[in-house]
């Protein structure tokens, strides 16, 4: 028996030592940049980091991301002037952009094809909601004031479930000593990343929710889906309430098909502008979402990109 | 509990390590601690289902010993033997089947010009491994009848035996000759034993996750839209379900040999490299080992086997192959495949070459295979992959229209999967696949045949690399036969 503890240890250790180095020498482990809460209590990168992201699990996406020094993915700086023409798209990951090569993000695209006459300003970061993405417009509103166009992405039934702006500490927890600890071994960030990790995530959390005496989530009813909706307009409203809202130069961009009558309705009636990207990407010829990914793809991105630069020749944006 | 699931890689160790070294030293309460352990494993499926497994023991513990007191009178053997028989075959016939039966009956009706409103089907859930366990308890009846064993007496060691969680849902289907002794007999700790046992559970994983599991995407995708695809991608489809079935079934029965090594015992190989056969009956003699042996000793040989007259024995063919069809599944398409698979053997029986290849395999004193050998290899392959269409598919419908589409229209276009799933990744596999068990051939229980500790060290990390670069966590990993 001993003998036999001993070898499958001394294997054990071999074996991860070797999975270890296969997955740093084929580069499957996705770099984690660090994130921080700055001074004005705004979520975001730590500033200036480099790095690949990796997606889909043999490596089928591939690519560098730059945090720049606001601590945003992309391949400039955001300094806003009062006589050029900047445009701000604040979101999520959709256009934070660490699925695709930040020299041909949105932003990228629209400032090519306006001939380079406009500066976008990519403020994206993965789980941004809309309490966020409010707070961040009106954290940096001495920036946002200087510029001439706000793009907010959103999807309603994922962000608005928060009607006041507070720090998520179960983001940051990811910031830990343990994480960071743990974020050293590519192979480990390999398993999350390909969901090898989740059953053991799923059986802790399961154990735990036992020991509490708690009961697992039921499926949300129709009523429920309706007063939910409710709820998640309300909040909208009580956010444009907190952190103010230019409506003349603050653009929502979502997928309608996705969005309830009643908010739609509340917008059209109070005046709040917005695109609808979703009939045009899912009346799109080709693919627009990545491959092992619901990410925008590049001809999704050029089509959003077409949206956006369509509206600002709308409101005069330079040509 | 799935062999490939979080539940239990905890579960095993905690058997292990009480089973050899908390109850290591009474006999008793190590068959007491799998007992309890392998009803916990199966009801974690659903607990209700634990009854008809504990019935079944019942019976067939209680049917063993009335066979054997009754010894000298064989019509009141016979009659324990048929309440054996009758009580399983209605466990299964109820649970798998009664649906089949009432809806073939309708449609019969249908075809006759009568209309029938049906009432009578029923929301059945097929309980996991009950055909394998039923056969189990059944043959071991039947060995007491044919006096090939004693009973046993000891009720505790034969709930074991039925239960044996390694084997309880989708096989090997032991016999009572081969695992029942083992079970009554004092095991002894023994490190070859446990880590020729590891490896072997390994190398099951491996052909689980990677080529079963990294396959399945495509064939799912390739059967669900055949009537877009080319026949090419056809082809491609159902190619890669050959494999895909082979890596999961065969995958599945290495993990279920390698897990009862690490309590001693010693399970009967299911697998002997079917895909090196040089015709469909070596196929037979190296595919569900278990599963043909049972049908040739209580079926086929109690039928007459081979030695009545030809017709006869060509009837006796069908008969199993028929049977061996609907065992997989009350569906047409089974009972078909099993008899493409009679028309397939047929010839080779009538030749006499069914026995032929019994006890070499393919390149036997060579590196590689002979023209001619590769040449069999690859037709018996296409046999057994052209009959998979009827094993894959849902329907006779589907089927049919499958095999139309190959031979109507043949053209050719390159697969794109719509998850973009590079091909060129599972060419190289599979090739590599086929080339390394061509290499371990002679062996089905060794899989790592390497004498260099290096070497072998190195495929243990390769092997394990392999799954986690083809670990799909949005895929269902549960096992193909666990249906049956």
């Amino acid at each position: 028996m001993k003998k036999l503890v001993i070898k499958l240890g001394v294997y054990a250790f071999l074996i991860l030592i070797s999975l270890e180095v296969l997955v740093r020498m084929f580069y499957l482990g996705e770099d984690k940049p660090s994130r921080f809460v700055d001074e004005s209590q705004v979520e975001k990168w730590r500033p200036n980091q480099e790095g690949y992201s990796v997606t889909g699990n043999r490596n089928q996406n591939f690519v560098r991301y730059n945090i720049n020094d606001s601590g945003f993915n992309s391949y400039q700086e955001f300094e806003p002037t009062k006589d050029g023409y900047e445009v701000a798209l604040v979101g999520d990951s959709f256009i934070e952009g660490f699925h695709q090569p930040y020299k041909s993000s949105i932003g990228r695209k629209m400032e090519l094809k306006l001939g380079e006459k406009i500066k976008v300003f990519e403020y994206g970061y993965a789980g941004y909601d809309m309490a966020d993405q409010m707070h961040l417009i009106y954290a940096y509103r001495e920036d946002f004031e200087l510029i001439d166009r706000i793009y907010i992405k959103m999807k309603f039934s994922n962000d608005l479930n928060r009607g006041e702006y507070y720090v998520q500490n179960e983001r940051l927890n990811l910031e830990s000593p343990l994480n960071k600890i743990l974020k050293k071994s590519k192979l480990l960030v390999y398993l999350s990343e390909i969901g090898a990790l989740t059953p053991v995530r799923n059986m802790i959390n399961d154990t735990r929710m036992l020991v509490q005496g708690g009961n697992t989530p039921k499926p949300v009813t129709r009523d429920k889906a309706v007063s939910k909706d409710q709820v998640f307009l309300e909040n909208f409203k009580n956010l444009v309430a907190l952190y103010g809202y230019d409506k003349n130069r603050t653009v929502l961009l979502m997928d309608v098909s996705t969005t309830p009558k009643l908010f739609i309705d509340y917008l059209d009636t109070n005046g709040f502008e917005y695109i609808d990207f979703g009939q045009k990407l899912n009346n799109a010829d080709r693919n627009t979402t990545l491959v092992y990914d619901r990410h925008w793809n590049n001809y999704g991105r050029t089509l959003i990109a077409e949206l956006l630069v369509h509206d600002l020749k709308l409101v005069g944006a330079p040509d | 509990m799935l062999f490939n699931s979080l539940e239990y890689f905890i579960f095993l160790p905690i058997m292990f390590l009480m089973y050899w070294f908390v109850l290591g030293k009474g006999l008793r309460l190590q068959n007491a601690l799998v007992l309890v352990g392998s009803y916990f494993f199966y009801g974690l499926w659903d607990w209700r289902f634990l009854f008809l497994i504990i019935a079944s023991t019942i019976v067939d513990y209680l049917v063993g010993i009335m066979i054997y007191k009754n010894e000298g009178d064989r019509s009141k053997q016979r009659l324990w033997l048929w309440v054996s028989v009758i009580f399983n075959i209605s466990l299964l016939g109820f649970f798998k089947y009664y649906n089949f039966f009432v809806d073939s009956f309708i449609d019969l009706f249908e075809l006759l010009g009568y209309s029938i409103k049906s009432t009578w089907t029923l929301k059945i859930i097929l309980p996991v491994g009950i055909s394998f366990y039923t056969f189990q308890t059944m043959s071991y009846s039947m060995d007491i009848y044919y006096k090939r064993i004693r009973p046993c007496h000891d009720f505790l060691s034969f709930a074991t035996f039925v239960a044996f969680f390694p084997q309880l849902v989708a096989g090997p289907i032991e016999r009572a000759s081969n695992l029942l002794h083992q079970i009554t007999n004092k095991r002894t700790f023994n490190y070859d034993q446990i880590v020729s046992g590891l490896k072997l559970i390994l190398w099951g994983l491996f052909k689980k996750l990677v080529i079963a599991d990294g396959i399945a995407p495509i064939v799912d995708d390739v059967f669900l839209n055949h009537e877009t695809y080319p026949a090419s991608t056809l082809i491609l489809g159902v190619t890669l379900f050959s494999f895909q079935v082979y890596g999961d079934f065969s995958g599945y029965s290495d993990i279920a040999i390698g897990t009862a090594k690490l309590f001693g015992v010693e399970l009967m190989s299911n697998f002997k490299f079917p895909n090196f056969s040089r015709n469909v009956a070596e196929y037979w003699q190296r595919w569900h080992i278990s599963l043909s042996t049972w049908f040739r000793h209580y079926v086929y040989i109690p039928l007459g086997g081979s030695r009545v007259s030809r017709s006869k024995a060509v009837r006796n063919i069908c008969i199993i192959f028929l049977v061996s069809g609907f065992w997989h599944g009350a569906n047409w398409t089974f009972i078909f495949w099993g008899g493409f698979h009679a028309l397939a053997y047929i010839p080779v029986f009538l030749m006499g070459r069914n026995t032929m290849y019994k006890n070499n395999v393919v390149g036997e004193n060579s590196l590689f295979p002979s023209l001619v050998e590769l040449g069999q290899l690859v037709l018996t392959f296409g046999i057994v992959t052209f009959s998979r269409i009827f094993f894959r598919s849902e329907s006779l419908t589907d089927s049919f229209n499958f095999i139309g589409r190959i031979f109507s229209d043949f053209s050719y276009a390159p697969y794109e999967h719509p998850n973009g799933y590079r091909m060129l990744d599972y060419f190289i596999l599979l090739a590599v696949f086929v080339l390394y068990e061509y290499r371990i051939r002679r062996d089905e229980r060794n899989p790592f045949q390497f004498k260099s500790k290096a070497v072998r060290f190195l495929a243990y990390t390769l092997v394990i690399f392999a799954m986690l670069l083809f670990y799909d966590s949005g895929f269902d990993r549960s096992f193909i036969y666990f249906q049956f």
